[in-house]
């Protein structure tokens, strides 16, 4: 019975698997099918230009994330107060509005008659500080619940022997729940980061140029075909998967160095 | 009197109203799991604002001051120590202010006075429950406190193990000359190490005195709490 069950579990969770791994699989493989063209994309300086607008944008987006997201995310995980639940509703609220339906949301507020764009010294419509802002819009809520988790997952005791020990709450904060929920802040940067790099729907409203990566493979699916596209959807592959693992294995490496008990 | 605390707490539906004073001296706080004990220590500290009372420590109303400004060691329950940071670094953590030199100089001394100089390098997770109990004295120690809390810094470690650590205790409070409130469940541990012993019950300071004195106690609920029953149950608790 138990030999069935295992079985049957077995079988399920790879279906899952296989669903994710079989077409990035595919798309890659293809690739050396038809050499050629997998090398003209990669040497073509424009494509390299459209992958580092995504990954810096997504970078600037994930620093933004984290410098304002922190201290939510400690309020959060460390105080209750009337309509906490409301705040923790709008942190989610990007999760749940469709992508395309959020950067028309910011185009509103940020495009050049918005509430913001209309007074900001700064650009956002088809410009990068869009891009950033619709990336930012779309990973936050992944970054601030990340960094809750971990600071809710530190023993409360250990702040308060910090303040009877002589140090001010914000030494605390420093000294003590920082540097213990630093894996869940990296582990949350290094999720919002990658959000931000697969961001399509709100970015292309907001900014379709400067391109970033996904709105290239599209414009190339929709002018070209699938066959001009697919070079450069498994390049974006490859490096987000390298970039994804080294995060990984960084982040897993501090992992052992601190697990403790 | 050295400590004055009168504190009224509403936690739910838990209700502290708390009139207590203790001399320089080892006092132990004894009473049943849920009559408030943590958070009454949790008041001295600091960390918990009354609704309403004082707290005074030394002829000072320390009622208002935050944790850091009071000058009170607080060994919490299970320790507390830092996870992140050795041995030589938790002991050192409230002595951020002092010169390095001199620093190093206190930890080193406590460390050797505590019988953990030889784990300075380690960190916590490394340590057995009676050198992490250590740890924490020395923690609140080094920073010279007015007055040291204990919330059941016995309570974690096995039976031998609490004996040798019930004779630090003396040992600290006399060569520090710190007074200690020590707050347990144990009527053991205030036996061995209290010069008086007050009784908590329900939020409440019910008795105080020697302990001899308590047992004759004509309060019911203070000779119900020390009855022989409740001590026969002590007795198998540690056996188990």
């Amino acid at each position: 019975m138990r030999l069935v069950f295992s079985a049957v579990l077995a079988a399920l969770s790879s279906v899952i698997l296989l669903f994710i791994l079989l077409p990035i699989a595919t798309t890659v493989t293809l690739q050396f099918f038809n050499f050629d063209e997998f090398l003209k994309a990669a040497s073509d300086p424009a494509v390299w230009r459209v992958i580092l607008t995504t990954y810096y944008a997504a970078l600037i987006s994930t620093l933004i994330a984290v410098v304002f997201g922190t201290p939510l995310a400690y309020i959060l995980a460390r105080y209750s107060f009337p309509g906490k639940g409301l705040v923790e509703g709008i942190v989610d609220l990007p999760v749940v509005i469709p992508h395309t339906v959020a950067g028309i949301a910011l185009l509103i507020v940020f495009g050049s008659n918005g509430i913001i764009g209309n007074f900001s010294p700064v650009r956002f419509v088809d410009a990068l500080p869009g891009i950033v802002v619709a990336m930012l819009f779309v990973s936050v809520p992944i970054y601030v619940n990340q960094a809750k988790e971990g600071f809710a997952s530190i023993d409360v005791r250990l702040e308060h022997v910090a303040r009877t020990l002589g140090s001010s709450p914000s030494r605390v904060f420093i000294t003590v729940s920082l540097p213990l929920s630093i894996r869940h802040i990296l582990a949350g940067a290094i999720m919002s980061w990658a959000r931000g790099i697969s961001e399509f729907g709100a970015v292309v409203v907001i900014a379709y140029y400067p391109m970033i990566a996904p709105t290239l493979i599209y414009e190339r699916y929709l002018s070209q075909g699938l066959s001009a596209a697919m070079p450069v959807a498994a390049i974006l592959i490859v490096l987000s998967l390298a970039v994804f693992v080294a995060l990984r294995i960084l982040v897993g490496r501090e992992d052992v160095s601190e697990s403790q008990s | 009197m050295f400590l004055r605390v009168r504190a009224e707490k509403k936690l739910g539906n838990f209700r502290l109203n708390a009139n207590f004073e203790m001399d320089r001296g080892y006092c132990v706080l004894l009473g049943p799991t849920g009559a408030g004990k943590s958070v009454f220590l949790e008041i001295i500290a600091g960390i918990i604002r009354p609704d309403r009372g004082e707290v005074k420590l030394n002829g000072a109303d320390i009622t208002s001051l935050p944790p850091e400004k009071r000058g009170v060691g607080f060994v919490p329950q299970d320790y507390a120590l830092f996870p992140h940071l050795n041995v030589y670094k938790n002991i050192g953590y409230g002595l951020r202010r002092v010169e390095k030199l001199e620093r190093d100089k206190r930890v080193k001394e406590i460390a050797e006075k505590l019988g953990i100089a030889h784990l300075l390098d380690r960190k916590p997770a490394r340590l057995s429950g009676g050198e992490r109990q250590r740890v924490a004295l020395a923690r609140a120690l080094v920073i010279q406190p007015k007055l040291l809390l204990l919330d059941e810094p016995l309570s974690a470690v096995d039976l031998r193990t609490k004996g040798v650590l019930m004779e630090m205790l003396k040992f600290v409070q006399k060569d520090f000359e710190v007074p200690v409130l020590h707050v347990t469940h144990d009527l053991m541990e205030a036996a061995l190490l209290a010069d008086e012993v007050a009784v908590m019950l329900n939020g409440k300071i019910i008795e105080k005195g020697k302990l001899k004195d308590l047992f004759r106690s004509k309060n019911e609920e203070v000779s119900d709490f020390l009855s022989a029953r409740n001590l026969l149950l002590k007795v198998s608790e540690i056996l188990d």
